[in-house]
């Protein structure tokens, strides 16, 4: 009969895990590369030579960003004053670096009173998203899971 | 300083502008050869088209 036991004794056949076990230089480089991503979109693919990847997301998220602001979207700031405003600063700040490309072309601040707006703000999360997803994606290739 | 003039875009031209960079980046993302991208990025905008223009014709009777 088997020993119904949940947590069998190591015999000694096989290296017990380390449960400190260090990250391997690789998984650095991963991390490394989807921060990159992050906050330049893009450029975690190209430090993987995927230019057509990188190309793609770089115009992309630049193309939404410009598409948003340009719409008088609400680009959100830190002072949110409800979990909504905090969820779309969040989402804003996916966009890395593009976050301040969009705050310099809002001089004039944002205008939800008309479905333009509305629809500014909606481009703007989905491009903070769809490069946090990038920079995601750069780091699983990096760590050879995707490709 | 730089004076960005307000983009004008009708409700369908704000919603074919995210159905096209979106299917393409994902049609990118998610596939690596060429001839799969391009079947990707159709198909997924085709599915944007006809579930955005499905929903608005669902919502129509209570727009007024």
């Amino acid at each position: 009969m088997e020993d119904p036991s949940p947590n069998p004794v190591n015999d000694g056949a096989r290296p017990a895990p380390s449960i400190n076990a260090a990250p391997v230089p690789g998984e650095s480089r991963a991390l490394a590369f989807g921060i990159a991503g992050w906050l330049l979109p893009g450029l975690g693919h190209a430090l993987q030579r995927m230019w057509g990847r990188a190309v793609v997301v770089f115009l992309a998220v630049g193309l939404l960003v410009f598409a948003g602001a340009s719409m008088k979207g609400n680009v959100f700031t830190r002072q949110g004053s409800d979990a909504f405003d905090t969820l779309g600063y969040i989402a804003d700040l996916g966009t890395g670096s593009f976050y301040l490309f969009a705050r310099a072309i809002e001089t004039s601040g944002a205008d939800v009173s008309h479905a333009d707006g509305d629809y500014g703000t909606r481009l703007l999360a989905t491009a903070g998203v769809l490069n946090l997803l990038a920079a995601l994606h750069a780091y699983e290739a990096a760590r050879g899971h995707k490709a | 300083m730089t004076v960005v003039h307000p983009l004008d875009l009708t409700h369908f031209q704000a919603f074919l502008l995210f159905a096209v960079v979106i299917s393409v980046a994902f049609g990118f993302l998610g596939r690596r050869r060429p001839k799969d991208r391009m079947k990707y990025i159709l198909w997924s905008f085709f599915l944007f088209l006809l579930v955005g223009i499905g929903v608005g014709w669902a919502m129509f009777p209570f727009s007024r």
